[in-house]
C-alpha cells in the first residue's frame, strides 16, 4: 500500500488502436508525488495518444488507470480536471474574448461568487505561482507565456494534484522559459506532479527528475534523468532499424534535375536546395518545422514571392498547382483524405482525375479511355477494391494511398513530391509503397520525401535535409552518419554551428 | 438473415433515392381523387406553364450547389433582365433584345464569381451573403431601369412575335417553354456527365483542396458555374415575362428560393458534388405540383409556405441520412 501514496499516477497496461494503427501498446509507467516526469518520443510515438487517454478525451481499449489512489474507470475532461488531473496542450485552450479572471473559472461563476468573486480568487491564484497580469485584462491581449500563466493558474482553481504540460515551451522566448522553469519548480515545492512532453532534451535534463521514452506506441524506458545521456535517449527516441524492412536506395544518382533558389515566406527562412535526377530527397524535421510548407511552395498550393525554381536548367514559374504539373511536379499531400481524394468520388474517378485532358476528346470526356487508365492502375499497382466503380472512401489507407500515386503515375512528373506517403499504413503496404518510390526514382525522376518515421527517411533516401523552424540546419549522406546526428540536427542543436558557417560564407 | 438485411437495404436506398418520386406520385393520386378538375387539360397546360421559368433556374441552380457553391443572386438576375428586355424590344428589335437580355444574364452571373474569386470567398456561406448582396444591387438597378414601374408588353409598338411564341406557343401537345426546358435539360445533362468541365465541376464540390491540388481548374469551374446560373436565370425570365405579358421589376422574388427548393428536394447534396440535373427535374415537378394541387384544395398561400419549409427541412435530414 505504501507504493500507492508514494505514486501519483499509476498506468497499467493501456492499449488503444484506431482504424489501422496501434498507437499503443500495453504502456505501463507511473509517476511519483511532487516529481517533475518528462516524456520524449519523436512524434506519432503515442504521447499525445496517451495524455488524451489520461484526460479522457479518448477512451482506453484495455488497461487501468490509478489516480490518487483510485482506480478511474471511464472519464471525460471535466471529471479528470474535477479530480486533480489537468492538462495544458500546446494550442492552450482559453477563451481569447473573455477576461483572464472569466477563463480561470470559466463555467464555475455562480460557485465562485460572480464576478467579483472570480477576479479576487483569479488574483490569488495568480500571486501564488508571482504572476502579476490583471485579472480583468482580455486573453487575446495576453502573449503566450502569459496565456500560459492563466493556464496553470486554471489547473491550480482546481486543486491538481497532477499537471499535463504538452509542449509548453514550444512558443516562449528564452526569458520567458525562465520564467516557466521558475514556477516548474514552485510547484514542484508545493507537492504538485508534473508530466512534461517536450522535443528539447535540454529542457527534459533541465527540469525532469525522471524520463519515459516511448516509441512506436511502447514505453522504451523509465530512467532518472541524471543516470541518462543525452546519446543515450536520443537512440532510445529514434529506435533500432528493421532489416529488410525497407527495399535498397535507388542506385544510379545522376546531375541536377531541379534547382530551388531562397524560399521565403512567414515560416521559411532561404531554402534552397537541389534534386539530383534518380534520388530519394528526405525531409527530416518536427511536425510544424516548415517541411511541408517548403513543398507546399514549391508546388504552388500556398504563396510565396521572389523564390526561382529551375526544372533542367531553365527557369519555371509556379504559382498555382496546374503550373507546377505542366511543369512536372507531382505532389502527394500529406492528409490523403482531405487533401488527396475526392472521398464520394469512385476509384476511377479519383484515379482519372489527373488526367481529365489524356481521357478526353474535345473536351468530351471518353468512358473507355478513362476505364483503362483506373483498370492499368490497379493492377500495376495492386489496389484491393471490388470494382473501380467503388466509392475510394471504402478502401483500407494503403490502397487509397496506391489510387493517389497511380494518379500521378499517369500525369507522369519528374520531380514526385511525397509528403507522409505511408502516414496510417500498415507495414504491408508500406513496402508496396517503398518499392513504388524505388521504381519511379530509378526511371529518371527523382522525389522528394517528407515523413516523420525517422528510420523511413533514413532507409529510403539517398540524401537527407534537415529543417528546423523554417531553415536548413543540415545536408546528410543517411549512409555515412547516424540516425542521433540527423537527430540532432532537426531538434536544432547543432544549428549554431550552421548559422555561423552561413554568417562566413 | 443476410439477405433479409440486404433486402432492406435495398429498398432503403431506393427509397431515399427515388423518395420524390413517390411523393409525386401520391401527391397526383390523391389530388386526381379529391380534386377532379386537377386533370382538366387548362390545369395541365398551365402546370406545364409555370413549369417553364423555376426548372430553368433551377437548372442552373443545380451546378452552383453540385459545385458546392449556392446562388441566392439570381431574384435579382431575373427581375433585371426582364425589365431590360422588355424596355429593349422598341429601341433595338426584339431579338437583338433577347440575346442582350440572355448575355445580361450571364454577364450578372460572371460577375458573382470573379466577385468571389477576388473575396477569396471559398466557403458556401460566403458566397451565400455575396450573392445575397448582389441579388439586392441587381434588383435595385432593375427598379431603376424602369422607376419602379411595371412594363406592359401591350405598350411594345414593334412585334413581339417571339415573345408570343415562347409564352402563348404550342407544338402538338407541348408548350414552347416546355420544349425550351427539355432542350436545356438535354443540353445540361450531357455537360454534366459526359464533358471535362462538368467532371471539374463534380470534383471541385466534392473536394475543392484536393481538386486543386490535383490540377483541376478550380477557379475556371466556379466561374462557370454562376455564368451558367446568370444565363439560366435570364432565360427563365425571359419564359415568365412572355408567359404573364408584364415585367415587373420585382418578378424574381421567390425564385431563388424555389430553386434551391427544388434542387435539394431533387436529391443534390447541399454539401457539393452529389447530384444531377435530371434529380431538379424531379425537384421543380414536386414544387410545381405542390403549390397546384394546394392551390386547387383551396390552402391558403402562407400555409403553402409553411408545407415548403418543412419539405426543405426534411430534404436536408434525408441527405443527412444517407448512407455514404
Amino acid at each position: 500500500m505504501s507504493t500507492i501514496s508514494d505514486e501519483i499516477l499509476s498506468v497499467k497496461d493501456i492499449s488503444k488502436a484506431f482504424p489501422g494503427v496501434k498507437a499503443l501498446d500495453n504502456v505501463s509507467f507511473s509517476v511519483r508525488r511532487g516529481t517533475v516526469h518528462g516524456l520524449v518520443g519523436e512524434n506519432g510515438a503515442g504521447k499525445s495518444t496517451l495524455m488524451k487517454i489520461l484526460s479522457g478525451v479518448y477512451p482506453k481499449d484495455s488497461g487501468t488507470i490509478i489516480f490518487d489512489g483510485k482506480k478511474i474507470e471511464s472519464t471525460t475532461p471535466i471529471k479528470s480536471m474535477n479530480s486533480g488531473l489537468a492538462i495544458i496542450y500546446q494550442e492552450l485552450n482559453l477563451v481569447n474574448s473573455l477576461s483572464v479572471g472569466e477563463n480561470v473559472f470559466l463555467g464555475r461563476f455562480s460557485q465562485m461568487g460572480g464576478m467579483r468573486g472570480i477576479h479576487s480568487k483569479a488574483r490569488v491564484l495568480l500571486d501564488s505561482i508571482d504572476c502579476r497580469i490583471d485579472t480583468h485584462r482580455l486573453v487575446d491581449e495576453l502573449s503566450v507565456s502569459e496565456k500560459q500563466m492563466v493556464e496553470i493558474a486554471k489547473a491550480l482553481s482546481f486543486e491538481s494534484k497532477l499537471i499535463i504540460m504538452d509542449e509548453p515551451s514550444s512558443s516562449l522566448t528564452c526569458d520567458e522559459m525562465k520564467e516557466l522553469a521558475k514556477i516548474i519548480r514552485q510547484l514542484k515545492g508545493q507537492g504538485i506532479s508534473i508530466i512534461y512532453i517536450s522535443h528539447k532534451l535540454d529542457e527534459i535534463f533541465d527540469f525532469c527528475d525522471i524520463v519515459t521514452i516511448m516509441r512506436d506506441g511502447q514505453i522504451i524506458d523509465t530512467k532518472a534523468t541524471a543516470e541518462l545521456t543525452r546519446g543515450e535517449m536520443i537512440s532510445d527516441m529514434v529506435g533500432r532499424t528493421i532489416e529488410n524492412e525497407y527495399p535498397e536506395r535507388p542506385q544510379n544518382v545522376g546531375e541536377t534535375l531541379m534547382e530551388v533558389k531562397s524560399i521565403n515566406t512567414r515560416k521559411l527562412h532561404n531554402i534552397s536546395f537541389e534534386v539530383r535526377k534518380g534520388e530519394i530527397l528526405g525531409l527530416v524535421g518536427l511536425v510544424g518545422a516548415g517541411r511541408t510548407e517548403i513543398v507546399r511552395a514549391i508546388f504552388g498550393a500556398d504563396k510565396a514571392r521572389g523564390h526561382e525554381i529551375k526544372l533542367d536548367g531553365k527557369t519555371v514559374i509556379i504559382r498555382k498547382p496546374v503550373q507546377a504539373i505542366n511543369a512536372g511536379l507531382g505532389f502527394v499531400s500529406e492528409d490523403r483524405k482531405l487533401q488527396g481524394l475526392v472521398l464520394p468520388f469512385s476509384v476511377e474517378q479519383n484515379i482519372s482525375m489527373g488526367n481529365l485532358d489524356k481521357v478526353a476528346k474535345h473536351g468530351v470526356l471518353r468512358r473507355a479511355a478513362e476505364k483503362e487508365i483506373a483498370d492499368k492502375y490497379v493492377r500495376a499497382l495492386n489496389i484491393k477494391t471490388p470494382t473501380i466503380k467503388t466509392k475510394v472512401q471504402s478502401l483500407s489507407g494503403g490502397n487509397q494511398q496506391k489510387c493517389i500515386i497511380g494518379r500521378w503515375l499517369e500525369t507522369g512528373p519528374r520531380v514526385f513530391i511525397m509528403d507522409e506517403p505511408t502516414r496510417g499504413i500498415d507495414v504491408g503496404a508500406k513496402y508496396e509503397i517503398y518499392m513504388l518510390m524505388k521504381e519511379i526514382a530509378e526511371k529518371e525522376g527523382a522525389i522528394i520525401l517528407i515523413s516523420s518515421e525517422l528510420p523511413e527517411v533514413l532507409n529510403m533516401s539517398n540524401r537527407v535535409l534537415t529543417i528546423f523552424e523554417g531553415r536548413i540546419t543540415g545536408e546528410f549522406d543517411p549512409q555515412m552518419v547516424s540516425a542521433d546526428q540527423v537527430m540532432e540536427s532537426a531538434l536544432g542543436l547543432c544549428s549554431l554551428e550552421v548559422h555561423e558557417r552561413a554568417q562566413e560564407i | 438473415m443476410r439477405k433479409k438485411f440486404e433486402l432492406r437495404k435495398t429498398f432503403g436506398s431506393f427509397f431515399t433515392n427515388y423518395l420524390v418520386l413517390v411523393a409525386i406520385v401520391l401527391l397526383v393520386l390523391v389530388t386526381m381523387i379529391v380534386e377532379p378538375k386537377f386533370l382538366s387539360s387548362g390545369n395541365l397546360t398551365n402546370i406545364m406553364r409555370q413549369f417553364g421559368p423555376l426548372s430553368m433556374v433551377a437548372l442552373g441552380m443545380t451546378f452552383v450547389i453540385i459545385g458546392g457553391f449556392i446562388d441566392l443572386s439570381v431574384a435579382g438576375t431575373f427581375s433585371l433582365v426582364a425589365v431590360v428586355t422588355v424596355s429593349l424590344i422598341d429601341p433595338i428589335g426584339q431579338v437583338p433584345a433577347l440575346i442582350a437580355g440572355l448575355l445580361l444574364g450571364a454577364l450578372c452571373g460572371f460577375f458573382n464569381s470573379v466577385l468571389i474569386l477576388t473575396a477569396g470567398a471559398l466557403t458556401q456561406a460566403e458566397a451565400l451573403f455575396i450573392t445575397f448582396g448582389m441579388s439586392l444591387v441587381y434588383g435595385a438597378f432593375a427598379l431603376i431601369t424602369t422607376g419602379g414601374a411595371v412594363l406592359n408588353m401591350r405598350d411594345i409598338t414593334s412585334s413581339i412575335s417571339v415573345f408570343e411564341g415562347i409564352g402563348q406557343g404550342t407544338v402538338g401537345i407541348f408548350t414552347v417553354s416546355f420544349l425550351i426546358f427539355l432542350v436545356c435539360l438535354i443540353l445540361l445533362y450531357f455537360f454534366q456527365s459526359k464533358t471535362v468541365m462538368g467532371r471539374a465541376i463534380n470534383l471541385t464540390g466534392g473536394n475543392k483542396t484536393a481538386a486543386r491540388l490535383a490540377g483541376i481548374p478550380v477557379d475556371v469551374s466556379i466561374m462557370v458555374i454562376y455564368t451558367l446560373s446568370g444565363l439560366m436565370a435570364a432565360l427563365g425570365a425571359v419564359n415568365q415575362f412572355a408567359r404573364v405579358t408584364t415585367a415587373a421589376p420585382v418578378m424574381g422574388k421567390g425564385f431563388e428560393t424555389n430553386a434551391i427548393l427544388a434542387v435539394v428536394v431533387g436529391g443534390t447534396s447541399l454539401k457539393g458534388g452529389k447530384g444531377s440535373v435530371l434529380r431538379t427535374v424531379l425537384g421543380t415537378l414536386l414544387i410545381i405540383l405542390m403549390s397546384n394541387c394546394l392551390n386547387l384544395l383551396g390552402v391558403t398561400p402562407y400555409m403553402q409556405n409553411v408545407t415548403k419549409g418543412g419539405i426543405l427541412v426534411l430534404a436536408i435530414w434525408l441527405d443527412n441520412r444517407k448512407p455514404l
